[in-house]
Formats: structure tokens, sequence, C-alpha cells
């Protein structure tokens, strides 16, 4: 059964920074981009790196370990579309983040 | 020093992801337990389990290209050989990978008389 | 005779059965480990092979004056029989 989190107040959520969020012990990835946020698994596909300590360009997000390279919009890899972090879908209201664990 | 914990982690990370590339360990338990073991103690010396049959250089860019499993970055050529470069993993259909060569990578020019030509790219 | 070098990584599976391919074939070879060198070294010798015409992949021999990337006994044969 799907479940509804909140996960974070959307102004401790500056554009471009990358947060960890722990909904119900998961690791999630949140991303600021304009009025939407991305959530997405906060494990690099390759060896599980922590994304959140990565980095942020424009839609681009490169792990920190060995660089692979994710577009935070749908989770795909940008160097093979079989590959893909798990996304989850968020939304505001009044201020406040909410993640839809599925 | 034994790597087994590390090879068997290393296997237990890899094999999904090549999964998903249409790739998977080469039954040739012997060169699969080989290369593994190379690699772990890559990753020990270094901390990144790069590819045991390709030179890293000082150029980060270049090097991550070849950190285990290095399959989305050279698609076309590992996809030709249907293995990889090393022979730690080979396409889906392959049984008999000893039959299988290793070939120069596309793009890069054969010279029969050395210093004679430049790369084309 | 042609001169046989073998530029190889001391992790790399290939280049053992290259070096073993000259072995038993008995033909005198010299051999150069990648991994084993300082940076200056190993700057030149990615340099010599890619100013051959291929990437910095191993094993990279040199045949006379040919050269091959990879594991290829096909190849070396050829280029070993041909004058």
């Amino acid at each position: 059964m799907d479940t509804v989190l909140e996960v974070a107040d959307l102004a401790a959520l500056p554009e471009g920074k990358l947060r960890a969020v722990y909904p119900q012990g998961l690791p999630v990835l949140l991303v600021r981009s304009g009025a939407k946020v991305f959530a997405l698994e906060n494990r690099c596909s390759h060896m599980g790196c922590p994304l959140s300590d990565g980095s942020l360009d424009g839609h681009v997000l490169k792990c920190p370990c060995h660089d692979w390279r994710f577009d935070v919009r749908d989770g795909k890899f940008l160097d093979a579309p079989e590959i893909r972090l798990k996304t989850y879908p968020a939304e505001i209201s009044n201020g406040r983040v909410y993640v839809r664990l599925i | 020093m034994s790597f087994e914990t590390r090879k068997k982690a290393l296997r237990f990370l890899f094999g999904p992801t090549v999964d998903k590339l249409g790739y998977k360990f080469t039954p040739n338990e012997e060169d699969a337990d080989f290369l593994l073991e190379q690699e772990a103690a890559i990753e020990a010396e270094t901390g990144i389990p790069y590819c045991p049959c390709q030179a890293r250089s000082k150029d980060r860019a270049a090097n991550m290209r070849m950190v285990c499993p290095c399959i989305p970055f050279h698609r076309g050529h590992y996809d030709a050989m249907r293995r990889c470069w090393c022979g730690l993993f080979v396409h889906k259909d392959v049984t008999d990978p000893d039959g299988l060569r290793q070939l120069p990578e596309p793009g890069w020019r054969k010279l029969e008389v050395g210093g004679a030509g430049r790369h084309p790219r | 005779m042609k001169k046989v070098t073998i530029y190889a990584l001391s992790t790399c599976l290939w280049c053992r059965k290259t070096k073993k391919f000259f072995e038993d074939k008995k033909v005198p070879f010299e051999t150069v480990d990648y991994d084993k060198q300082d940076e200056s070294r190993q700057t030149e010798m990615l340099a010599e092979m890619k100013e051959s015409g291929y990437s910095g992949a191993f094993p990279f021999t040199r045949i006379g004056n040919a050269c091959v990337q990879g594991y290829d006994p096909v190849e070396f044969e050829r280029l070993l029989e041909k004058r």
C-alpha cells in the first residue's frame, strides 16, 4: 500500500542543493528545481554510494564515488538508459514536502 | 591477504547492473575468479575497483570510464566483442568465452608502421 | 627474428596469456609492466601506444614495426611469419 509521508520543509530545500531524508528508514534524496521537488533513491545504482554527497549541474546528478550521472527528473543513468534510480512521487503542500513511498 | 569476501561483494554489486545491460559474469570460473581477485586488490590499494586490463592516468574523467563494470562507457566496442575488455563479463548468450577475440576499440586506427600516424579523433 | 615487446599490466589476464603465447613459441620478448613503472615512464608508454593508433587498453604488443592491441594469437602468428 502507498504511504505518503512529510519529509521536509520546502524552505529548508535550497535550489541546487542535495538533501538526504529517511522516511520509514528509506534513503531518499530530495532535489528542488524551481517549483518542483524530485525524490529519488539515495543510493547509486553502481556501488550504492550516497548520492546526496554528489553534485548537481542543472538536472544532472553526479555520484561522488565514480562520477555516474543521472537525470533527477526520471532517475535515468545518462550512459545507459536501462539503468535508473528508483524515483518517488513528491508533492508540495503548504510549504511542506511530501513523498509517496511506492 | 585474502579478498574472498570482497570478491563475493563485488559479484553481488555488479551482477544486477550488468544483467540490465545484457551481460553476465563469464562462465569461465577460473578467469572470473582471477579477474575479481585483481579488482579487489586494486580496490584495496586505490579505493576503486578499476578494470585490471586498462591503464589509469592522471585524468580522472578517463579513469572513471574504466571503473568496473565499465560496459556503459564502451558499449559499442564491447557489444562488438560480446564481452568487456578484461573478459569478466560476456553477453548473456555466450557459452564459450574462450572463442571470443579482443578487438581494438573502433576509432583507433591500426598502423603497421609505428609512429607513422596519429589517432584520427 | 623480429623484435617483440609487450606492454602489459601485472593485473591483466590477457597480458599473461600473451606472454605465455610467446614463451610457448620460444620467441624471445621484452615485457614492461605499466603499473610497475614510475609516473613519467607511464606517461611515455601511454603516449607511445596512442601514437601507434591505440587506446590505453592492455596488452599492447609490438612485433617488428607492427602493433597489436589485445590478446590475438592469430594476428601474432601472422606478424611473426610476415616478412
